[in-house]
């Protein structure tokens, strides 16, 4: 009855066409670094007021899966995430464009993509109701060890390291310090400058780390260095790698369809942890790094999983996860649509649409992928020095586009500089970008803990989230020291011998 | 060991304020400045340690990686974006940035070179102020 009445949404409205330029819109905004999934949306918003109810949200949600997926194409092709949910993309995906596999790395993460847009929506349509009372389980000190976890887990796996890993995870945490502090409306670090009231956005952190970073290591460097020219054309994965793809996208789909229901956790948490966790239950985990389809499969499929089910939390109570979500209640908001249970019952058909068009976009996904994703390939093989031009002026004015302020700018060639020094002595990135995103997560709900207790850390033994996750956190770090340390006694012996 | 000092230094000046909570917004930073000093201890004595027993080599550039003054070089150019896009506006800024950008990877000074930055340029421009409706930096001269 339902597939009847979604084909004839489909067939008397515009819904097919308001999906399709959601979606190429969200893409668009995407790739292009600075202009985040929320700002994408929030461009739309003025087209909005004109639509119908129904096509004004399927745009608003189509227009957020495309830009999740889009945030993938520049984290592959020039090692710059467009989104903060790309940054872990960018670690297998463009070494393989460094191989000369661009066109296969594209199409894995097109793959990916399309893989969690389903899951995603298959979990929003038949478990928005259970899922969220899951999400209503967690507590400050569960969404506190959920951050410290995610930090756990990629300190002790993103390198040879632990130390320098956790070096890096502080330095990031310490970032995200600076600003407001959103429970005293102290500022904190901010040194006299209104400019760093806001903080520091997790963004100008990747850009800088990764793509200014790379801009200057491969400065003068001749292109037969820099990996080989390739074919401008995506290749979709054969049916071997889609079955070796498998494991690593199930992980995927599984963490980014947990991570969507926690308010705050996002597409960043979840495409890192799908990252990790693919390395760890990989049967190649020597590949990762070293441009792993697996590597790119796992965050794809994890955070393009988070664009759908970030939106249980959101219409079954009201509560927006993400500022992605937060602009899609504004478009509910807008036109008199207040979420919740009573949305299903005394709106199903806008419910409806939004199921038929978020399905219309991600099936689109692939086409519109192969057709687009060519000329991205053909763009970034462009000479060399002209093409450090085209990408420094993108990052730039894509980081511009945030607060209008060439004082983000600045923000970014100091993090450029803090990459490059970070790559000259051997620390990895992954701990310090994800230290910026968890920062606030994990603080204020240290801070939101302790103020429930009296400030009694005993509070984190009394529930039963908060202990299962700082377990594993904990067994996550003596895990990897007792790994360090063999590998240590190892090289000792190797070079006694 | 630098940087956790500075940043415990700086975290001694943060306010007190009554609506900070159990734990006040200095707590959690404090922390930090204090792991990330015990970490930078822990790496410089392993760091000595390893040095004693085998003579370790510091980084040295692969033919895939620039050398340091030149990395350096590529920065500033990017800071010298900042100035020019606050004296001269967007487009002008972002033709000079793509020029020295593309001079500095030795492409040929010509015409060729000029035209693509103008082309660039002018790309972006229509891409982010025509088409995204978002603003750019505005020349405080003109």
């Amino acid at each position: 009855m339902e597939l009847f009445q979604a084909f004839t949404l489909l067939t008397t409205t515009p819904l097919i066409v308001v999906a399709l330029i959601g979606l190429i819109w969200g893409i668009l905004g995407g790739a292009l670094p600075g202009i985040s999934p929320s700002i994408s949306m929030a461009l739309l918003l003025p087209f909005t007021y004109t639509l119908a109810p129904m096509l004004a949200i399927v745009l608003l949600a189509t227009a957020y899966i495309g830009a999740e997926y889009g945030g993938s194409i520049p984290a592959i092709l020039i090692r710059t995430p467009g989104t903060n949910a790309a940054a872990a993309t960018v670690l297998d995906g463009y070494e393989m464009r460094f191989q000369g596999r661009a066109g296969e790395a594209l199409g894995i993460s097109l793959w990916s993509g399309v893989i969690g847009g389903l899951v995603g929506l298959a979990m929003l349509i038949l478990l928005t109701e259970p899922l969220s009372r899951l999400a209503l389980a967690f507590r400050p000190m569960s969404y506190f060890a959920l951050g410290i976890l995610g930090l756990s887990v990629i300190v002790s796996l993103s390198g040879k390291s632990l130390l320098k890993g956790a070096a890096a995870a502080i330095l990031g945490l310490m970032v995200a310090t600076v600003g407001t502090d959103p429970n005293s409306g102290v500022g904190r670090f901010t040194f006299g400058s209104p400019e760093l009231l806001d903080g520091i956005a997790p963004i100008f952190v990747m850009v800088g780390l990764f793509a200014v970073s790379e801009l200057m290591t491969r400065s003068g460097v001749p292109a037969s260095a820099l990996g080989k020219q390739e074919p401008f054309r995506v290749r979709l994965p054969s049916l071997k790698l889609i079955m070796r793809l498998k494991r690593s996208q199930s992980i995927g789909a599984l963490i980014g369809t947990f991570e969507g229901l926690m308010p705050g956790a996002g597409g960043s948490i979840a495409s890192f942890l799908s990252y990790n966790e693919a390395k760890r239950w990989s049967k190649q985990p020597e590949e990762f790094g070293h441009g792993s389809p697996e590597g790119i499969a796992a965050p794809e499929t994890s955070n393009n999983t988070v664009a759908s089910t970030a939106l249980i939390p959101l219409l079954s109570f009201g509560i927006p996860g993400s500022n992605s979500a937060a602009i899609l209640l504004g478009g509910l908001l807008i036109h008199g649509l207040l979420p919740g249970p009573r949305l299903f019952e005394e709106n199903s058909d806008i419910i409806l649409g939004l199921y038929t068009g978020s399905f219309v976009a991600v099936v689109s996904l692939l086409i519109v992928g192969v057709l687009v994703l060519p000329v991205c390939i053909w763009l970034v093989n462009r000479p060399r020095a002209y093409l450090s031009g085209f990408i420094f002026a993108l990052v730039l004015s894509g980081i511009y586009t945030v607060h209008t302020t060439l004082f983000d700018v600045g923000i970014v060639l100091v993090a450029g500089l803090f990459g490059y020094a970070m790559r000259f002595f051997g620390f990895p990135f992954l701990p310090a970008v994800l230290g910026v995103v968890l920062g606030g997560l994990v603080e204020s709900n240290y801070r939101r803990s302790m103020d429930l207790s009296g400030g009694e850390h005993a509070i984190f033994l009394e529930d039963p989230i908060a202990i299962g996750l700082l377990s594993v956190a904990f067994l996550f770090v003596v895990g990897s020291l007792v790994r360090e340390g063999r590998e240590a006694m190892r090289a000792g012996r190797k070079m006694q011998s | 060991m630098v940087i956790a000092a500075l940043y415990f230094a700086a975290t001694v000046q943060i306010p007190v304020s009554t609506l900070g909570g159990a734990v006040g917004p200095h707590a959690f930073p404090t922390v930090l400045a204090f792991l990330l000093g015990i970490i930078g201890v822990s790496l410089s004595l392993r760091s000595l340690f390893a040095r004693r027993l085998v003579h370790t080599k510091d980084h040295t550039p692969s033919e895939s990686e620039a050398k340091p003054l030149r990395a350096l070089g590529m920065l500033g150019i990017g800071a010298l974006y900042i100035p020019f896009a606050w004296l001269f506006g967007y487009v002008p800024a972002l033709f000079l940035l793509i020029t020295a950008i593309a001079l500095y990877e030795r492409a040929a000074p010509s015409w060729r070179t000029a035209t693509i930055a103008m082309g660039g340029s002018l790309l972006f421009w229509l891409l982010f102020v025509v088409v995204l409706g978002v603003r750019q930096p505005q020349s405080i001269l003109f």
